[in-house]
């Protein structure tokens, strides 16, 4: 489903290589988490399938399209949600939630029985007609996952999403992250969470200075490090400088 | 390096940018094609600046053959100081309330006096900037001409230090009290907006005074024989209701080594450092007070009982649904409503009170009837360019991809075309440009009693020059929007696309003007020259709003947040 292919990315006009040739490729029905020391490309290469930031070189593909050619339909099947919870403090929660409605064509019925059920999984109901800029960092955390979630997209890329959230809020997106996925999706999510990504994903790319230094399922990795109590020493190992 | 010292130098880094202007240039080496665009800004101001010396030196002359030359350092210092009062209050509001940094600052070890100072620092440098090309043409041109000696230009630099500080530390004493005021309830928004339109009603209320006093109209031949035959006479007739251009005014004429330019001094710095003091008083005692809020949440949550009904749309166009978004972004960020929507309409109204307040007000209504009888073509020509000036000049299509800031990623996830996202954003501009319009056309009509002809006339010319206008101003905040600013008012005033956008409007309605001119003198029929000129105006609106829709689909992409 989400096809990366040789893509790099670099800053500072080449000085800084933040994704140095990253080749991965997630099938549907999987969860696929990409871990990695800080400053190693997570949030580039998310940046990148999404298609906010552009590869210098290489290519992306969702469900076999290429992002930046076919960016309209790639982006239509896809939704995203930040590190940072950056969106339109001036918007109630619910015109944040309508606006992505709209803009992703999400119907008036299954708006209204998306939204209704998030929100109230996640407890937003009361809050979703107050202003965003009176959110807490987890209270805009949980409407950017709702209007994700609401969307209903067949892949879902999150990076970090479980920052902020408090423990049920958390428990209820990795459940919806295991539904979506089961139901066909596909999941591509970075964290830092060492036990949910080793209790979660079906499959694990760890990148470490803008480059692939592992990828496979729990075991295939246990296979690469003399260390494998757990995934934390796997990925100390493996990150090592 | 003290802490107030470290976060002034922190602040003032931060304001214009000069580590990140570092960065790019020397490391990354981006944006160098922007130091030829400012250069070339920057000589294309030189003619205007050339004429404006010129016209000090005229204007210099003209009083020295009545004796009167000191007035014009006090028409200099008190059109400065009025500009920063009216200008800066909006600049005070967005810089002490509004920068996203203060909520880390709050944290700090500091006190509020030194978080103010630091703020206060920043504006007051942009002051300096901003009075620049107005103040200092008309100081240097005094100096030269009175071939003032070293102890002018010794006393004209500190003089002008100390020009900003009365008007700001008062302005400021008045921000900080009203955001303590207003600062509590629900509605705390439309408390700083309305609370700011006072302040600015006040401040025009002011300068009507002023203006008021100044003026001459009303004096018989006697009085102004008195006027003239004093020393002093227009000096004193122009700061009466403002002495601190009085004392500036000694200070810079008569030196400090006199009794009245000492005085002069000791008064005009005097005042500067008690408003001052006050202003930090009050910052130690209410500045938090006003942040604390704004900051607190305004909402109100329904605790128990029912929750609140949901209102869902559904399934509103693309360009629907981001036009509401424009629409509502800008409508509820006060610095750009102020700036955006309330600016261009009361741009026209403050124009009519203006020449209401002047005596010779019904006046200037029968200089426009006549010339638009004897001339049509200049008449026309004057009234089609007020209502393109007024529905452009706030900066609205020069900032709106800048205005979105960090949030700029939405923009870039969302599956909708970027030429919808450009045409959503170019119809708010309309709308923004049609209240202006709208503006302008009523003070015409019911201030000028201009005939339906006329106003129909310059509305069919002045419509489509304005969507041309946009789409350029659209244009250049595409090719370099501002998306990482900390106060919303550097999104839209303190934004260079929003100055470099003014610059090219404005050659561009020159050669307009020109071209106007031109073809009513070419024997046309008004009609045919009307034609010909909508046509003109609707041909260039199409080409650019293409244009820009197709600089989206390239320019979009490599945007990067």
């Amino acid at each position: 489903m989400i096809e990366i292919d040789h893509i790099s990315k670099s800053y500072n006009k080449g000085a800084v290589r933040a994704v140095d040739d990253l080749t991965l490729t997630v099938p549907s029905g999987e969860i696929f988490g990409f871990l990695g020391p800080n400053g190693a490309g997570k949030t580039t290469t998310i940046k990148m399938i999404v298609g906010i930031l552009k590869p210098d070189s290489g290519t992306i593909r969702i469900a076999g399209l290429d992002n930046r050619a076919e960016a309209l339909r790639c982006k239509a099947m896809t939704a995203y949600v930040p590190d940072e919870p950056e969106i339109y403090e001036r918007l109630k929660g619910i015109e944040y939630l309508n606006f992505m409605g709209d803009v992703y064509g999400v119907s008036g019925g299954e708006r209204r029985s998306r939204v209704e059920h998030w929100l109230g999984a996640f407890e937003l109901s009361r809050a979703v007609a107050d202003p965003i800029q009176t959110y807490s960092h987890g209270m805009r955390q949980k409407i950017i996952l709702t209007a994700a979630l609401m969307v209903k997209p067949r892949v879902l890329v999150l990076d970090e999403p479980m920052v902020g959230l408090d423990p049920r809020s958390s428990h209820l997106l990795k459940e919806a992250m295991r539904e979506h996925c089961d139901g066909g999706g596909t999941l591509f999510f970075s964290t830092h969470i060492m036990e949910v990504a080793e209790r979660l994903c079906d499959r694990l790319a760890i990148i470490h200075k803008g480059r692939l230094a592992a990828c496979g399922t729990m075991n295939e990795l246990r296979d690469l490090a003399k260390d494998k109590a757990s995934l934390e020493n796997i990925f100390l190992e493996l990150t090592e400088s | 390096m003290s802490p107030t010292a470290a976060l002034i130098k922190a602040a003032l880094n931060s304001n214009f940018g000069w580590s990140v202007v570092r960065h790019r240039l020397f490391v990354q080496k981006r944006d160098r094609w922007m130091v030829p665009l400012i250069a070339l800004a920057v000589v294309g101001v030189v003619p205007t600046m050339v004429l404006y010396v010129h016209l000090l030196g005229a204007a210099f002359d003209m009083l020295k053959s009545l004796g009167q030359e000191k007035a014009l350092l006090t028409l200099a210092v008190l059109a400065g100081q009025l500009i920063i009062l009216v200008f800066g209050l909006f600049y005070l509001i967005a810089t002490f309330y509004f920068s996203r940094d203060l909520e880390y600052l709050v944290a700090l070890p500091l006190k509020p006096s030194q978080i103010m100072l630091s703020k206060f620092a920043v504006v007051l440098i942009n002051e300096y900037l901003t009075m620049a090309p107005i103040i200092l043409p008309a100081l240097i041109v005094y100096g030269v001409k009175k071939n003032g000696g070293p102890g002018y230009w010794i006393i004209m630099p500190l003089t002008y230090l100390l020009l900003p500080v009365i008007p700001l530390a008062a302005a400021g004493l008045v921000v900080v009290g009203m955001m303590r005021l207003v600062n509590f309830g629900r509605k705390k928004d439309l408390l700083i907006i309305i609370g700011s339109l006072v302040l600015i009603a006040a401040s025009l209320f002011l300068q009507f005074g002023l203006s008021r006093a100044a003026g001459t109209s009303g004096l018989d031949a006697q009085a102004i024989i008195a006027l003239i035959g004093s020393p002093d006479g227009l000096v004193q007739t122009i700061g009466r209701r403002f002495p601190p251009a009085i004392w500036a005014t000694r200070l810079l004429h008569d030196g400090l080594l006199t009794v009245s330019g000492f005085t002069g001094f000791a008064l005009f710095a005097g005042l500067s450092i008690l408003l001052f003091g006050g202003l930090m008083a009050g910052a130690q005692r209410y500045f938090f007070g006003g942040l604390v809020g704004l900051s607190e949440r305004s909402g109100v949550r329904v605790r128990g009982g029912k929750a609140l009904t949901i209102r869902f749309s559904s399934g509103r166009h693309p360009v629907r649904a981001i036009f509401r978004r424009e629409v509502r972004l800008m409508n509820r960020t006060p610095i750009f409503l102020l700036n955006g929507v309330l600016g261009v309409i009361m741009i026209p109204i403050v124009l009519a009170l203006t020449l209401s307040s002047s005596k010779q007000g019904s006046d200037s209504a029968d200089i426009l009837r006549l010339m638009t009888s004897a001339k049509p073509v200049t008449g026309i020509l004057v009234t089609t360019m007020f209502m393109i000036v007024c529905a452009t000049l706030g900066g609205v299509a020069s900032s709106s991809f800048s205005r979105e800031g960090r949030k700029f990623w939405i923009s870039k996830i969302i599956p909708v075309d970027y030429r919808q996202q450009v045409l959503a954003k170019f119809l708010h501009s309309m709308a923004i440009a049609l209240l202006g319009i709208g503006s302008a056309l009523a003070v015409l009509v019911f201030r000028f009693h201009l005939g339906a002809w006329q106003w129909l006339s310059s509305l069919a010319l002045a419509l489509p020059v304005t969507a041309f206008i946009n789409s350029l101003n659209l244009t250049v905040d595409l090719a370099r929007p501002l998306l990482d600013w900390i106060s919303p008012q550097k999104a839209m005033k303190q934004n260079l696309n929003v100055l470099i956008a003014m610059l090219l409007d404005l050659g561009f309605l020159f050669l307009y003007g020109l071209a106007f001119i031109a073809l009513g003198r070419s024997g046309l029929s008004l009609a045919v020259v009307i034609g010909i000129l909508a046509a003109l105006g609707v041909g260039l609106a199409c080409l650019a709003y293409a244009l820009v829709r197709q600089f989206a689909l390239r320019r979009y992409p490599s945007i990067e947040t």
